[in-house]
């Protein structure tokens, strides 16, 4: 199993709500807190586990925005976790998830530097790494109604632009989506083949406007055919 | 990345450190110029260990968790930095039996001696290996991802430990045509070596925003970077040096680090220069110590990509727009950043 | 496989369901309360506006509970201080409420009119009005007048209900969907689920906007317009609509006015009215019998063009001749559209026949049998999928009322409204048009209002003037300078109060607005204004009474401080009688409820109004004998009734909760409501679902449910006869009050157009366009709400700066460089600000995020954060007033139709700050910390597990 995200770059408004919705699940949650620094005065800054970027394609007047979220990818080939001198960077081999245990990290940042992703944020205050943990006590807690077992960004995205499922299993609607909407992997060519995959925007087909009728009844008015129609 | 100084200092200190030792044990067992009396190599190695100590120290400055750190040898399986731990833990009892060894035999010739000199070297050779490799394994960092950072901490540690050495010599009065000569050739590959790796990381990477993002269509620019401030990602990926400046600070390295030791060691080999001799090896360490702040501040993790970043270039925005450069107070610890970022 | 390590503690949680507050979506939340304090707030998957998901500034709900700016007791300005010195003393209730019923009480027993009530983003309108109908003061209003009553007034006189809240393009069917001048607007979560849905099925989303973020960035088109031309793009589509015979026929004939006849007697008293019978029914031409019927009639067949002429010589044409001749000039072509909106011609032309297209070549039936008005049965809805939304790019520009109505015109001819598909309306609209209800006119000691204060005037007797002509109301709404000000003008009022024009009033009370900061324009000149004394040493405005939850600039200048709770903390009735919840599908009102117990000296509002009421004796709210008349504000809610059976809110009625939207007051209402998730869904019949204007059983069913007052169809005008009306005033063709003063005459002759028109914004008709070049708008950004989300310490952390954007080649050929700090200016005043160059904003065009400029040391943050000392208001260059005129008095920046403040109409020029100039300017003197006001943390480790430290 190879649970992850799947990022629709269709839809994705760029609202930022998966992010608060991150910060407040998780601030409470199995590393939490995710420490705020100088939260009300010159240079607010903190920990965040999903971050949204926005960015412009091509010049005007042919540009396109795009907003991009970026999370942990939780990859196959985690380096974060190889290069971790002290075992607390780890891959759950049963689904793939990468975690941080916070009882054994040092704070050495060294994870940070192996990530291409940007997905790992130091605590300062904790001293630990912290990351994405596809709100692992989400998912699989089964006090929850089964609807709610997703990630809290995932439940919160208003444009549905976040899917959350296995991508080892084929028929998972996050594998039909990637296979159906050409879904990719960010810098492959590093080869640390990431979970997460993203949906490019879509292409869609002009609207055609050639079957309307040519007609041009508007030489003038008056001479409009009336239709008798009743009210 | 941020030139953090705990970091520039564990790897000059310690290369120094593993890089003496080494040069401790192969003028031993070749007895060059004469070899080393077991006093004066009982004072090289605990100099060799005190060096290393301050790297080793200044290292866990780096931890923002210290009190895990001994779980930093567990992973020797994998991570080049627990490697890097366990080496550099062998290393000292290896190094102080060695010293022990020879300041109670009152020997270093003998085969104790040998042995243990010998392993010595060759575990803080190992561990300078480990060094670089914690860098060069590193695919997200293309001025690192290349044998050449190993390559050149063994120079440039080799040459600072070879530096110390002769100037030691050069101050106790013995024989030091071969120990002074040894040291400038190694400052001289130290220097080519730096030279291949200077040129080799001007070379364009192919990883690019573009490629980055997937959008390979057209032009890809930051719009927003959806945060005012820094992050830790800023604060740890963003910094960068402007091209002059590299260039002047590279003509820096080459003067202090080596240029300079080279004509003192030279110098001192034919004329009396006293304690100045000592200058040679204090130069070397500010020389190298500048290679290794550029060797950080100049290498450009992709992540800066996202950020809007080219790799090794200053960033596209205006200076005064928060490019992702963070200020000192949002990091805390006090850091080292480079002028250019204002904010 | 399991969660690893600590596992979510349930024992300690507690789930509750409430409403969001963060903005006027109020979407439904589900709260976890873990050890007293929020774990998680939630989208509560079962309400109908969100369906389960949240917004960033819903999901930050949790800073905004652990704010340092809330406030935490009422609050006097200390004695013998200056105000807006920011010195405070804290006081009890009871005083603040002394104070207050003193002065009231005096002023309802002598000009009840003194006391000015205005609210903000109110989500009580019903209540507050209430308050103020009985009070007896003419002078309330939300901040619709600042917001956007251009696209509710043109929706309400044209189609019976509008973008504004009142409508919803039909997600689940529309495939084209245009979205005009949005950047979020308050159907913030609904129209994010729309869009992927609409997408999802590969219909086409166009995004007509001068910027390209949010929204736009997914639109499958971006068409970057000039601001303030809307009204000619959408007319140009229209022009090509016309020319090719593409709009619909039947649907103009059955439920529109197209083939009413108006009387063609230029100059003449009468002309350009409908042609009616003695019976003032009006007349079409029936094309059977050959003669004048009544166009009511269901039976005729109306000619949809035509000129004819009346028995007594007058030559009458039908609506949509005249509708025809005007769009068919070559003025609307898309050649010539195109210099106006920026937009190309080509363009122009292929969006309107997309749309043709998609409406009549891909139509939509929906098998559900109904009977329309007349009593025909159909055993379909047709449906036309294209669909519209536009807010306040459209709206807030002075022709945004014509505009809007351009807009549904183009909605109107493709048959769109109200249809599978198409842009439907949200019970209890639609309502006829114009809206019944006229504002009240007449106020008097000790005495309520006769009437709203707020109404739809159809005729310049309908306007609120004294006989003289001059305006009764302090924000001088329906008067002529805005006859049909259906929202007030709110951001009028410090300005006319200051002046004491028309007159000068006691006590003015602002209920959640920032009206000192980004809710005015002119900011700097209202602060002072705000300050100043009269010769005799008084304020101007002598007393100033802000009920607020934080410490905003408003605050700052308050005389008294009514704290209240926040959204957490308090009951509410998101009820009917106000702006509806509802969906097309559903009738639906919703509640808060206290989750969290109060830690502060402070009250819900709506408790202090119940209060205040019986103390003033206000007749709603005491018994005969004098005794207050509730307990408090749940139970006025239980048991007040407007009419018989009708409450605030419309579930759970009856005795024992059995009946639905009409029913007697039920005890056990609330409860009901909590046990509910805290909200209430009628759905509608399957047959009552669209087509309601026209639709008998839907008709049928708003006469019981209170929402209309007899079961008439509602007849969409095109053409408005309401303001040709003020029309035929200004050209003194009018029977009845006619303007004396000339500027008035001749607003009114040029813009109450009965037939939308495009003219150019009247602030930009008055500004030199080569002197100041730009457009100046604003963006809202997703994450922030206003001034009040930069005490959220995650959504500030977001964006605490705004930038200038300015499109990038333009600014290259300007000499400018991304990071520049620039000087902008307008007729107004100049700022200094930092500059970006984007590919996402249109070349002539700069624009900003909106409300992200702060006063130093409100909003609980520490002195000189970024807020103040780069983020900033573009408020300050826009001026309240139009530039001067000689000879004139100074008039509003208002749509001289409706009164909307015209925020967008603004011109700016852009040049290079020197050397050395950084920071923001202007900025303003820090505020001090209100007494008792909590430390701010330099580290905060939000958690529920620990003490938050
Ligand atoms: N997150 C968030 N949501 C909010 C609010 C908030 O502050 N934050 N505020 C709420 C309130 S009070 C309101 S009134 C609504 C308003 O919601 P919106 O209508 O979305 O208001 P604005 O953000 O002003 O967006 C105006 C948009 O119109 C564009 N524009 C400007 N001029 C023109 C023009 O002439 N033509 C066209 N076609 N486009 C133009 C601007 O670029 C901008 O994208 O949002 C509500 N929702
Ligand atoms: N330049 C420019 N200016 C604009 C606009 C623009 O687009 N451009 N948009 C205009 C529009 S459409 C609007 S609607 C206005 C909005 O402007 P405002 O109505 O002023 O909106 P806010 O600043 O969000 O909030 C008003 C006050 O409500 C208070 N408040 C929040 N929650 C509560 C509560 O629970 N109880 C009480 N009593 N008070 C509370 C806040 O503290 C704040 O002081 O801005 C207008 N100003
Ligand atoms: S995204 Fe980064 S942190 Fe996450 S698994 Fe991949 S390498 Fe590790
Ligand atoms: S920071 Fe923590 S998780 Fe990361 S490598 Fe160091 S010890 Fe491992
Ligand atoms: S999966 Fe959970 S932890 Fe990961 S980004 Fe989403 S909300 Fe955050
Ligand atoms: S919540 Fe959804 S739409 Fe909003 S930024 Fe995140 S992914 Fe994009
Ligand atoms: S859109 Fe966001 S802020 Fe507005 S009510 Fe919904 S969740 Fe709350
Ligand atoms: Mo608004």
């Amino acid at each position: 199993m190879r649970l992850g995200l799947v990022i629709d770059l269709d839809t994705c408004v760029g609202c930022h709500a998966c992010a608060t919705a991150c910060k407040q699940w998780n601030t409470s949650s199995i590393t939490a807190p995710l420490t705020d620094y100088d939260p009300y005065g010159k240079e607010p800054s903190g920990v965040w586990f999903n971050r949204i970027r926005h960015y412009e394609i091509g010049e005007y007047p042919n540009n396109k925005t795009i907003n991009f979220p970026m999370s942990c990818m939780h990859c196959e080939n985690a380096e974060c976790v190889t290069v971790c001198p002290t075992g607390a960077s780890y891959k759950r081999p049963e689904d793939g998830i990468v975690l941080v245990d916070q009882d054994k990290c040092m704070g050495c940042n060294y994870c940070s530097w192996a990530c291409p992703y940007g997905a790992r944020e130091l605590d300062r205050e904790s001293g630990t790494m912290k990351k994405c943990t596809l709100c692992v006590d989400r998912i699989y807690d089964e006090t929850l109604p089964v609807e709610d077992r997703q990630p809290a960004c995932v439940l919160a995205c208003p444009a549905h632009a976040r899917l959350f499922g296995d991508l080892d299993d084929p028929e998972s609607t996050t594998s039909r989506a990637v296979r159906e909407r050409g879904g990719y992997a960010l810098m492959p060519e590093l080869n640390y083949n990431p979970t997460n995959h993203y949906l490019p925007p879509r292409t869609r087909p002009a609207v055609p406007t050639s079957d309307l009728p040519r007609g041009s009844l508007a030489r003038k008015v008056k001479e409009w055919v009336n239709r008798v129609i009743e009210r | 990345m941020n030139p953090s100084l705990a970091v520039i200092f564990l790897t000059l200190f310690s290369g120094a450190g593993f890089g003496l030792m080494a040069m401790v044990a192969i003028v031993n067992d070749f007895a060059i110029d004469g070899g080393l009396s077991p006093l004066r190599t009982a004072i090289l190695v605990a100099l060799a260990l005190l060096l290393v100590t301050i790297g080793m120290v200044s290292s866990t400055a780096h931890l923002a968790n210290p009190k895990n750190a001994w779980r930093a040898f567990t992973r020797w399986r994998t991570s080049w930095l627990a490697r890097e731990g366990v080496f550099a833990v062998l290393f000292y009892p290896l190094a102080i039996a060695y010293l022990g060894w020879v300041f109670f035999t009152n020997s270093d010739q003998n085969d104790g001696a040998l042995v243990l000199g010998n392993v010595a070297g060759l575990i803080g050779l190992a561990t300078i290996f480990c060094q670089g490799m914690i860098y060069a394994c590193l695919r997200t960092i293309r001025q690192w991802h290349t044998p050449l950072v190993p390559a050149n901490f063994y120079a440039l540690g080799l040459a600072l430990g070879m530096t110390i050495l002769a100037t030691s010599r050069v101050l106790t009065h013995g024989p030091d045509l071969i120990l002074v000569s040894a040291a400038c050739a190694l400052l001289v590959a130290a220097g080519v070596m730096k030279a291949i790796y200077y040129f080799w990381i001007g070379a364009p990477s192919g990883t690019t925003l573009q490629t980055a993002t997937g959008f390979t269509g057209g032009r890809v620019k930051l719009l927003d970077q959806g945060h005012t401030f820094g992050t830790f990602l800023t604060h740890e990926f963003s910094n960068c040096i402007s091209p002059t400046r590299a260039r002047n600070f590279k003509i820096a390295v080459y003067v202090l680090g080596i240029f300079a030791p080279m004509a003192i060691l030279l110098a001192a080999a034919h004329m009396t220069l006293g304690l100045g001799v000592l200058l040679a090896p204090l130069l070397a360490f500010i020389g190298i110590g500048l290679e290794r702040y550029l060797f950080f501040v100049e290498a450009q993790h992709v992540v800066n990509l996202y950020h809007g970043r080219m790799p090794g270039s200053l960033p596209q925005m205006h200076p005064a727009l928060r490019g992702g450069a963070v200020s000192p107070s949002v990091v805390g610890k006090p850091r080292l950043v480079p002028s250019y970022e204002k904010r | 496989m399991s969660a690893p390590q600590h596992e979510h503690e349930h024992g300690t949680s507690e789930v509750k369901y409430s409403t969001c507050y963060m903005c006027a979506c109020r979407c439904g939340i589900k709260v976890t309360i873990e050890n007293n304090q929020v774990r998680f707030i939630q989208g509560n998957r079962n309400h109908p506006i969100n369906k389960g998901v949240l917004c960033a500034k819903g999901s930050a709900g949790i800073m905004k509970q652990c704010s340092p700016a809330r406030l935490r007791s009422p609050l006097l300005r200390k004695p013998g201080t200056e105000r807006g010195a920011g010195e405070f003393i804290e006081i009890s209730w009871d005083k603040a409420l002394d104070i207050l019923t003193e002065r009231l009480a005096r002023i309802r027993a002598t000009d009840p009119n003194k006391f000015a009530f205005f609210t903000g983003r109110d989500q009580m309108q019903a209540l507050t009005r209430l308050f103020a109908e009985q009070f007896g003061t003419l002078n309330w209003s939300a901040h619709g007048g600042f917001c956007s009553v251009n696209m509710a007034a043109a929706g309400l006189y044209t189609l019976g209900y509008a973008f504004w809240e009142f409508g919803d393009p039909d997600w689940d069917r529309t495939k084209y969907f245009m979205l005009w001048g949005v950047a979020e607007d308050h159907n913030s979560n609904p129209m994010k689920i729309g869009i992927e849905k609409l997408k999802s099925r590969g219909g086409k989303f166009v995004g007509i906007n001068p910027a390209r973020t949010g929204y736009q960035a997914v639109a499958d088109e971006w068409v970057p317009i000039r601001p303030g031309t809307d009204a000619m793009l959408a007319l140009s589509m229209i022009h090509v609509l016309l020319s090719r015979d593409l709009f619909d026929w039947d649907f103009l004939i059955r439920y529109t006015n197209a083939p009413f006849l108006v009387v063609q007697t230029p100059g003449e008293k009468g002309d350009g009215l409908i042609y009616r019978d003695e019976a003032g029914q009006p007349l079409a031409w029936d094309l059977k019998k050959e003669a004048f019927v009544n166009g009511l009639d269901a039976s005729c067949h109306p000619a949809l063009f035509g000129e004819y002429k009346t028995p007594d010589g007058r030559t009458v044409k039908t609506v949509m001749t005249l509708l025809a001749e005007r769009y068919l000039d070559e003025r609307f072509a898309p050649v010539n559209a195109a210099k106006i909106c920026g937009v190309p011609a080509a363009t122009i032309e292929r969006l309107a026949l997309e749309m043709a297209h998609v409406a009549f070549k891909e139509t939509i039936e929906v098998a559900v049998e109904w009977t329309d008005w007349a009593g025909r049965k159909h055993d379909k809805f047709i449906g036309r999928p294209v669909s519209m939304h536009a807010m306040r790019g459209v709206s807030a520009h002075s022709n945004g009322f014509q505009a809007a109505r351009a807009i549904h015109f183009l909605q109107i001819l493709l048959g769109t409204i109200d249809c599978p598909g198409g842009f439907r309306a949200k019970p209890p609209y639609p309502r006829p048009v114009p809206s019944p209800g006229k504002p009240a006119r007449h106020s008097a000691p000790n005495t309520p209002l006769d009437a709203h204060p707020l109404g739809f005037p159809t005729a310049p007797e309908d306007l609120v003037i004294d006989d003289e002509g001059r305006p009764l109301r302090i924000d001088k709404a329906y008067s002529w300078e805005a006859p049909i000000a259906n929202h007030g003008l709110m951001h009028m009022v410090i300005t006319n109060a200051v002046k004491g024009d028309p007159y000068p009033i006691d006590t003015l009370l602002f209920f959640m607005a920032n009206m000192a900061w980004n809710s005015s324009m002119n900011t700097a000149n209202i602060q002072d204004m705000l300050r100043a004394k009269g010769p005799d040493g008084e304020y101007k405005i002598p007393f100033l009474v802000v009920a607020d939850a934080f410490h905003s600039e408003t605050v700052h200048f308050a005389d008294l401080v009514l704290p209240d709770t926040t959204y957490l903390e308090r009951y509410d009735a998101i009820s009917l009688l106000d702006r509806p919840i509802s969906e097309p599908d559903a009738v639906a009102d919703s509640i808060r409820h206290p989750l969290l117990a109060l830690d502060r000296d402070v009250r819900p509002w709506q408790e202090v109004m119940i209060e205040l009421g019986a103390r003033l004796k206000l007749p709603v709210f005491t018994n005969a004998d004098g005794t207050p008349k509730y307990k408090g504000y749940k139970d006025f809610i239980t048991y007040y009734e407007r009419e018989p059976g009708i409450g605030f809110l419309a579930g759970y009625r009856g005795a024992d909760g059995s009946k639905s939207l009409r029913g007697e007051p039920n005890p056990q209402q609330w409860e009901r409501y909590i046990e509910n998730q805290g909200f209430f869904q009628y759905h509608l019949p399957k047959g009552i679902r669209y087509m309601r204007f026209a639709n008998k059983g839907y008709l049928e069913f708003a006469v019981e449910a209170g929402f209309l007052k007899t079961a008439e169809p509602i007849m969409i005008e095109l053409y408005s006869e309401a303001i040709q009306r003020f029309r035929l005033a200004g050209l003194g063709l009018y029977d009845g009050p006619t303007p004396k003063e000339r500027v008035d005459q001749e607003r009114l002759a040029t813009y109450f157009d009965p037939l939308p028109d495009y003219y150019e914004p009247l602030e930009q008709q008055r500004v030199d366009k080569e002197e100041y070049p730009f457009f100046a708008v604003n963006q809202r950004p997703m994450m922030m709400y206003h001034s009040w989300d930069s005490q959220n310490a995650w959504l500030r952390q977001i964006i605490a700066q705004n930038h200038l954007y300015m499109n990038r080649a333009r600014g290259e050929s300007l000499g400018f460089k991304d990071g520049d700090w620039v000087w902008v200016e307008s007729h107004n005043g100049k700022i200094r600000v930092q500059l970006r160059l984007i590919e996402a904003c249109q070349e002539d065009t700069v624009w900003t995020w909106n409300a992200i400029g702060k006063q130093s040391g409100t909003w609980g943050l520490k002195p000189g954060g970024p807020e103040a000392t780069e983020g900033f208001l573009m408020n300050h260059l826009i001026s309240e007033l139009l530039p001067e005129k000689s000879g004139e008095r100074r008039l509003t920046n208002s749509d001289p139709i409706t009164g909307q403040a015209a925020w967008y109409d603004l011109r700016v020029k852009v040049t290079r700050a020197a050397p050395g100039e950084e920071g923001v300017w202007p900025t303003f003197a820090n505020v001090p910390p209100l007494p008792g006001a909590p430390p701010k943390p330099d580290i905060l480790r939000y958690n529920t597990r620990t003490k938050a430290s």
